[in-house]
């Protein structure tokens, strides 16, 4: 997948590239505006993650302008204004997704990879690893054939981990990807816990094998290498 | 009291003041050039009388028409040459009491001593009185008309510029950032008066716009380095690293966390107090109410809360979409968050009031304090303190009103919303609208 990266902190966009990169996507940066509507022009990318705030204009009129040039790609924008309004008009003009800064990579890369499969793969909406698979239209789970009984959190909590596959998960991520960080800490990492408890004893009884591993101190990784 | 009538007491106090004094000085100096020049003209004609005498002319007791009255004087001559003596008496044969007015001179005539008498009558006082009243009256008819038309026209005239500077006033928004346009005038008062208005408005803008950007510089200024230190400290988390380096990095995690969500709070809370959020459109209360307690449903099963809710149905409130989410999402969370193991949270909706009850520890502190930033009912919980003050906000903006009690060792928070106008309702699409830009805490990455 390509990615352009619009966004003038060059750590940030920085941070964002090396994530990424081993998820082997091709990541571009482009730190104003300028040159972001030069990448536009030039080339094609899968995913944009776009700045509102740039410091030579408005990430919005990017928007504006990807829509009237028909560029066909997806628009993740990221923006610093934790604004509820900024959320809405960002959305309808025209872009797939928002997430507000600071976020967590695993959380950017889940959004990244919903938006893809929304937009690309008309009509497939199985998430595979093993002998896991996740419908995501009818957040069914299934584990060897057999049907598994998940909450919908559990079922989030699922495709996130499989989304973000050997990456190290950090409890906070984990509780701001199921819950939202709009309430003042609920992120209450006993509910996490149980979360993954309660995950990994229905995997364990269909038979499926244990990849969610506690990483210590930190929080969790679906380790793909588990056996 | 309106100005003009008040200033109209003042000129009428005055002119009543005024005219007592001047009906007084008038009738006594009208009544004193008339006896004067009734006095004057029996002088006359007692000094013809005396003539007539002196010259051997023969006198009748009639000098112009008049009775003089003469009488030789055995005395000496008296100091005082003339006496005059004012008398109520009556004509000869009529009733009427008339003012006679009685003029005596002593003259030394022909070596003789004479009294010579004459007297007249004048107007009485009374009459006199009657006139001026006449006047008086008929004055005072022209003053109150004239004052109370000509008060009304020229207020009018003067007081416009001041009506129009109160006008402006009241038309004045901060948030517009427009400032005051004031009409022009050469009263030095409401000149004055713009000048002080003016100034203060435009400082007011001034002060807003900057405080506005620095709200909006101060939460994505922080929020970037924040967002880089925190996409670090994953990355770093996945390299090989100790376990106490592990425990380190998500102690700095948990502070950066914490953090950014003061900050955005106190940005929010900012946005609030500026009444950022003012689209007030009727949000389906009992929608999101029971949206909002699905959300939360794992969470109360996991910590073994039990829910009873008491929802009515077609609940509409006039609230802003997103901050109802807020407000629900605060209070709910709350309300789960400060639980007792195996407590109980009830939830009752009705057209007038959202009541919300959970048990807990008694607060240490009292619960109206709660509302105010970073005060918390536990110094040792690991929340910020600062969702209720949000919810506080919404409150005060919306103009609900919002009590926390504690008794029983129940909290209850009750919110008893401002009368809906159902008018709001006619159009079904708007509520539509309203519904689709609600945003769920989370939107699940599908």
């Amino acid at each position: 997948m390509k990615v352009l990266i619009i966004e003038d902190s060059n750590e940030m966009a920085c941070s964002v590239r090396d994530f990424l990169v081993r998820e082997s996507y091709i990541c571009e940066i482009a730190s104003n505006f300028s040159e972001a509507e030069e990448k536009l022009f030039r080339f094609q990318y899968d995913c944009i993650l776009l700045d509102i705030m740039l410091p030579d204009g408005n990430g919005l009129n990017l928007l504006k302008l990807i829509k009237t040039e028909q560029l066909q790609t997806n628009v993740l924008v990221i923006s610093a204004k934790n604004g509820l309004d900024d959320k809405v008009t960002g959305l309808e003009e025209g872009a797939d997704d928002y997430i507000t800064k600071p976020f967590h990579l695993p959380e950017l890369h889940a959004r990244i990879r919903a938006i893809y499969r929304r937009k690309n793969l008309n009509g497939n909406n199985l998430v595979q690893f093993n002998e896991i698979s996740l419908n995501t239209n009818t957040l069914g789970a299934v584990v060897n054939g057999r049907i598994l009984d998940v909450t919908r959190k559990e079922f989030d909590l699922l495709l996130y981990f499989i989304v973000n596959k050997d990456r190290v998960l950090s409890r906070q991520s984990i509780a701001a990807h199921l819950w939202g960080d709009y309430t003042d800490d609920l992120a209450n990492f006993d509910f996490v816990y149980q979360h993954v408890k309660n995950l990994r004893k229905k995997i364990g009884a269909a038979r499926g094998t244990d990849y969610i591993c506690t990483v210590y101190g930190i929080g969790y990784k679906f380790n793909t290498s588990a056996t | 009291m309106k100005l003009i009538n008040k200033f109209t007491l003042w000129y009428l106090c005055i002119a009543l003041t005024c005219t007592v004094f001047s009906t007084v000085i008038t009738f006594y100096s009208i009544k004193s050039k008339m006896d004067n020049a009734a006095i004057d003209r029996l002088l006359t004609i007692n000094q013809i009388a005396a003539d007539k005498i002196r010259s051997g002319i023969l006198w009748d007791s009639s000098v112009l028409g008049r009775k003089v009255q003469v009488q030789l004087l055995n005395t000496p001559m008296p100091d005082k040459k003339t006496t005059v003596s004012k008398s109520e008496s009556s004509y000869p044969g009529s009733q009427k009491k008339e003012y006679r007015i009685t003029v005596s001179s002593f003259l030394p005539i022909n070596n003789k001593n004479y009294k010579i008498t004459s007297f007249g009558y004048v107007i009485q006082s009374e009459h006199l009185l009657t006139g001026i009243e006449m006047t008086i009256i008929w004055k005072w008819i022209l003053i109150l008309s004239l004052i109370a038309i000509s008060a009304r026209l020229v207020s009018k005239i003067i007081l416009s510029p001041f009506k129009e500077t109160l006008k402006a006033i009241e038309l004045f928004n901060i948030r517009h950032k427009k400032k005051l346009q004031l009409p022009a005038t050469n009263t030095r008062e409401f000149k004055e008066l713009n000048s002080f208005v003016q100034a203060m408005t435009d400082k007011a803008v001034d002060e807003y716009v900057s405080l506005k950007e620095f709200t909006e510089n101060a939460s994505h200024e922080l929020q970037t380095p924040v967002a880089v230190m925190k996409m670090k400290l994953e990355l770093l988390a996945e390299s090989a690293i100790t376990d106490e380096q592990a425990l380190i990095i998500t102690e700095v995690q948990e502070s950066l966390e914490k953090l950014s969500r003061i900050n955005s709070s106190l940005v929010l809370l900012t946005r609030l107090e500026n009444h950022e959020y003012s689209t007030h459109e009727p949000l389906h209360f009992c929608k999101l109410i029971n949206e909002t307690l699905d959300f939360y449903k794992e969470l109360l099963e996991m910590k073994s809360l039990s829910l009873t809710k008491k929802i009515t149905s077609g609940v509409y409130v006039s609230l802003n979409p997103m901050l109802g989410q807020l407000l629900l999402n605060n209070l709910i969370s709350n309300a789960i968050r400060h639980n007792t193991g195996a407590g109980r949270i009830d939830v009752e909706l009705t057209h007038e009031a959202l009541i919300i009850k959970n048990t807990g520890a008694e607060p240490n502190v009292p619960t109206s304090e709660l509302f105010q930033r970073f005060k918390k009912g536990n110094q040792s919980s690991k929340s910020i303190g600062i969702g209720l003050a949000i919810v506080k906000q919404i409150c005060d903006i919306h103009q609900f009103d919002i009590r926390y009690t504690y008794s029983n060792r129940m909290h209850t928070i009750r919110i008893g919303f401002k009368e809906i106008n159902t008018n709001f309702l006619v159009s079904p699409t708007s509520i539509i609208n309203s519904e689709s830009t609600v945003l769920m805490p989370v939107e699940p990455s599908l």
